[in-house]
């Protein structure tokens, strides 16, 4: 008679196949994918919870791996509370679980939880989430990478230096193995009184303006101290502030260049949204040439990397900063890398010209016309008090200029984006590209 | 403290180097990060965000280790060490480490074969015939054995055998004679050897360019070139590598006919990489000839490799442009056109770099690249010419091709902060190709340059594996300044046309088993008409290229 542990180790490979691309967190689109099984670790037999690694092989010779908790028969376990406890009590008790292609190994920090009580939040679109004695969020990453996994490496930093404006890590599992070594799941503080960020502010524009603005300015004291933390251990390579290099600069200009390149070369004709800066591609790369010329100094750093309003909460009394994977899209490596902490600052500036749209297109709101702008100014106000200025470029025309720099990357992106997916929503990154063009260069 | 291991950073593939893109470096030219006018690790290191940029995937270091420096460091004084002007072993796992955060791996030159008659191990074998190292090499009473060995620099050697007085003995080397080769019917060589490899391995390195590896044993009555007891040799270091390291790579040097290199594959069990030397001439020919006919024709005569290794493909590199693979006609052909002035020519070649040797023809570059980037191999790119950097014919040697990286416009050209005096070598200077018409900073300002154009072909070669992994598959029209092929990998087919010709050119093309397929072309993501029933009309501007995909529209239901 096949033991549980047999039983969670025979996934049927047409099966898992089958389920596996039908899912919305499957990343790719490709119609020619192998999907096969590297190997089922038994983690606990009572009750029985199985880890999967599952290769996605594709035509063109590359491949992503992906981490599924599995149960006897059944391919997604953490749809009830059982395995999801096991789980838990397998972080909390830092248990250790050997299988063939490596170790699993279970890491929890501070107070010890019972692990009694488990909570799973619904469906997200790249994680599953398991709220753990309503203390605690364990976060299982679903594709995997090399490397550690920025929202651990973060979330470990800022809590060790007494970051209060981030969920304190409370532990991570991680594969540690001769195939790659990779972050499986992280847990956190669990902040019940939140609310997230975008959210709120949207409201409040509808409601009360004035009001959202004091918040921001807030957030923009929280941003600043965050990255003076971040920026502050010279000692740890992975965090130490680096120099630009010589050509740091030239080499994020040029990428950015070809970016907008390749952008106006597929801007469509005739779409009435884009008049404000159709047929001024060249217009855009010669500004972008001129505004990397004043900048000088500065530090590169580890930042949050996505930063925008959705990435925050707001609880009755501060904010909090959420989500360190950095953009999805990007390799690990590239997430992982140090840049100017102002590329943050970018992120979040483009968020308020979001929002302020929102307001008026999802709420009907009325946001006063130069709200973004009394936005940016408080934001910036508050961040600049408490950032530390070795981290910025030297003079004043610099930060304003290589803060121009990473927004127009950011709104060159958002352009494409909107393209491809939301017409409605494109006159957002072209105002933003159009509002670069008239800003004065020093 | 141990470097994390390479599996920290990438996801273990052992066929990682089949779609590579590889960047060769002179480190003392790259760039000096102490101020001491020679290029060393420090400086390597700050510039990685340079070739990250870049797109490349491999860094090859050519030799780093201890040495008397009298044959650019491929003269090892000992294996353990680095030579001080680069750093320290400190600097290089910093280095690696740094690299591998980025994306890239190392691979270092490795020389086998022989040591410099510095190292110690030379010193005590030469000592007395009784001293338990005087095996290790391989020593001789007479002059005349192994008389059917070539001479290989032929300009400075007239023997493989020298005299020693200390020894009261000759002693074999097959290159110059202060580089004593290594005798390999010694077993104690081979272990300390091995020991070698795993010391760089736990080190962090991901490879071995292996140099010089056809000469490995002696036998009576043969060249002594590409021996069995070579290739058991090279099995046997595959053998403990794969054992004790995962995904690490073999490549050697072994400048042979293409039917002679694969025997350095064996049954995919030995080297993972072997260079392809013949094709490289061919390129640089069928420009010059405006004739495809060469390159489809040394193709033709190069056998299948195993599933499991790769070919290194490049257009130059740091040694003299090599015609050894070459018939005699061809050479004189080659010196004709290439190398005018007769410094030019070194031993059996030509110490050019690239943009001297197409008269800094853009358009002849970009041909060339893609013909390489085109054919089935991992490239392999020289430090500089992504700049299209020129050389120093008034330099000795090789060295003419290893003048300092030109990163600015500025004093040394960006390249040191030592007085200019202080250089290894002076940067070159001159209006065409010195530093002040070609650099880096400028080339990265400038959206139409070289460097900016090579990044994009660069980023466009590996989204699409096909060129690493695919088949090739010339498509042979009748008019013969075309280089077209197929490259085809599961549902990916890539068509390759080249123009070489200096004038516009038009090809019909019999691309009948793709009927219905419509090309796409790859830069611009065009589409032309599609595949009919009768041959496919393509016209090409002089020595211009077209890269397709040949997709299957109607299967994509678009």
């Amino acid at each position: 008679m096949p033991t549980e542990a047999d039983l969670i180790r025979s996934i049927d490979d047409d099966a898992l196949s089958d389920w596996i691309v039908g899912q919305r967190w499957f990343a790719s689109k490709a119609r020619d994918v192998t999907i096969g099984l590297v190997e089922v670790l038994v983690l606990d037999e009572d009750p029985p919870l199985g880890l999967a690694l599952v290769e996605a092989r594709f035509a063109a010779g590359t491949h992503d791996l992906y981490q599924l908790l599995v149960g006897p028969g059944d391919l997604e376990a953490m749809t009830t509370p059982a395995p999801a406890r096991a789980l838990a009590r397998l972080l909390t008790g830092e248990a250790r679980v050997q299988g063939e292609h490596g170790v699993i190994a279970f890491h929890w920090s501070g107070e010890p939880l019972a692990a009694e009580n488990v909570r799973l939040l619904g469906a997200e679109q790249s994680n599953t989430s398991i709220v753990i004695d309503e203390s605690a969020v364990l976060k299982v990453f679903r594709r995997l990478e090399a490397g550690d996994n920025p929202e651990l490496e973060m979330v470990r930093f800022l809590t060790s230096r007494g970051f209060e404006n981030v969920p304190a890590l409370r532990g991570w599992y991680a594969l540690e193995g001769e195939l790659l070594d990779a972050t499986l799941g992280v847990a956190q503080e669990l902040v019940s009184d939140g609310r997230d960020g975008w959210d709120m502010v949207l409201e409040t524009l509808a409601t009360d303006p004035e009001r959202a603005l004091d918040d921001l300015a807030e957030l923009g004291e929280v941003i600043g101290r965050m990255h003076t933390v971040l920026g502050s251990d010279i000692t740890d390579p992975d965090f130490s502030p680096d120099d630009p290099g010589e050509e740091g600069l030239a080499l994020l200009t040029a990428t950015i260049d070809e970016e907008i390149e390749r952008v106006f070369l597929d801007l469509p004709a005739d779409d009435e949204a884009l008049a404000p800066i159709a047929g001024r591609g060249e217009e855009i790369r010669d500004r972008l040439q001129l505004m990397s010329h004043v900048v000088v100094g500065g530090k590169l750093i580890r930042h949050h990397g996505d930063l925008h309003l959705g990435q925050t909460l707001r609880t009755p009394d501060r904010w909090v900063v959420l989500d360190f994977e950095g953009e999805p899209a990007r390799s690990l490596i590239d997430r992982r890398r140090k840049r100017s902490p102002l590329r943050d600052v970018a992120g979040m500036l483009r968020s308020f010209a979001y929002v302020a749209t929102a307001a008026s297109l999802l709420k009907g709101a009325t946001v006063p016309e130069n709200w973004e702008a009394t936005a940016r100014e408080r934001f910036l106000n508050g961040y600049f008090t408490e950032v530390d200025a070795g981290l910025l470029p030297a003079s004043e025309a610099g930060i304003r200029q290589l803060m121009a720099i990473f927004e127009l990357e950011k709104a060159v992106y958002e352009l494409r984006y909107e393209l491809n997916n939301r017409p409605d929503w494109v006159p957002i990154p072209v105002a933003g590209i159009a509002r670069l063009l008239q800003e004065p260069l020093t | 403290m141990n470097p994390p291991s390479a599996s920290h950073w990438f996801e273990t593939n052992p066929l990682w180097f089949k779609t590579a893109v590889f960047y060769e470096i002179h480190l003392r030219g790259f760039y000096d990060g102490n101020g001491d006018g020679s290029g060393d690790f420090r400086g390597l290191t700050e510039k990685l965000d340079y070739l990250q940029w870049l797109g490349i995937d491999v860094i090859w270091l050519l030799p780093m280790y201890a040495s008397p420096l009298r044959d650019g460091g491929y003269d090892i004084a000992d294996f353990y060490l680095v030579h001080p002007d680069y750093g320290t072993i400190d600097d290089v796992r910093a280095f690696i480490d740094a690299a591998h955060e980025r994306g890239i791996r190392v691979i270092a030159d490795l020389v086998m074969n022989h040591t410099s008659s510095d190292h110690s191990w030379f010193q005590e074998s030469r000592s007395s015939p009784d001293n338990p190292k005087r095996s290790w090499y391989v020593w001789s009473d007479t002059y005349e054995r192994y008389q059917d060995a070539r001479i290989i620099f032929t300009d400075t050697e007239t023997s493989n055998w020298t005299w020693d007085e200390e020894a009261g003995a000759y002693y074999w080397h097959r290159f110059f004679s202060h580089q004593p080769d290594l005798n390999y019917d010694e077993p104690a060589v081979h272990d300390a050897m091995l020991e070698v490899l795993r010391f760089w391995c736990d080190l962090g390195l991901d490879g071995f360019r292996l140099d010089a590896v056809p000469y490995l044993y002696e036998r009576e009555g043969t060249n002594c070139e590409n021996l069995g007891e070579t290739h058991a040799f090279l099995k046997k270091v595959r053998e403990a590598i794969d054992s004790e390291y995962p995904d690490k790579v073999l490549l050697a040097e072994a400048n042979q006919w293409p039917e002679d290199v694969v025997e350095y594959f064996g049954d995919g069990d030995e080297c993972h990489m072997a260079f392809h030397f013949p094709v490289m001439p061919r390129m640089f020919m069928s420009l010059r000839r405006e004739e495809a006919t060469p390159i489809y024709e040394i193709l033709e005569r190069t056998p299948d490799i195993p599933a499991n290794c790769q070919w290194g493909l490049f257009l130059r590199n740091h040694d003299e442009l090599t015609l050894e693979m070459v018939t005699d006609e061809e050479r004189d052909y080659m010196y004709s056109e290439y190398a005018k002035d007769p410094r030019m020519k070194i031993n059996v070649g030509i110490r050019r770099r690239l943009a001297p040797l197409l008269d800094n023809g853009r358009d002849e570059m970009e041909l060339l690249h893609a013909i390489l980037f085109s054919l089935p191999g991992s490239p392999v790119l020289y430090y500089g010419d992504e700049i299209a950097m020129g050389d120093n014919v008034y330099l000795g040697d090789r060295d003419g091709v290893r003048t300092p990286m030109q990163w600015t416009g500025d004093r040394n050209g960006g390249f040191s902060r030592a007085d200019f005096a202080q250089l290894y070598a002076p940067p070159l200077m001159d209006p065409v190709y010195g530093f002040q018409a070609v650099n880096v900073e400028a080339q990265l300002r400038t959206p139409s340059s070289q460097l900016r154009w090579l990044r994009r072909f660069i980023s466009l070669r590996k989204e699409h594996p096909v060129f690493g992994l695919g088949t090739y598959e010339p498509l042979a029209p009748s008019n013969t300044k075309i280089f077209a092929h197929i490259r085809r990998f599961e549902d990916d087919i890539a068509l390759c046309v080249h123009n070489l010709a200096r004038s516009a050119q038009a090809v019909e093309l019999d691309l009948s088993a793709y009927e219905g397929r419509t090309p796409v072309e790859m830069f611009g993501r065009t589409a032309f008409p599609r595949v009919g029933e009768l041959p496919y009309l393509l016209t090409l501007a002089p020595r211009g290229f077209f890269w397709f995909l040949l997709e299957d529209r109607d299967a994509d239901g678009s």
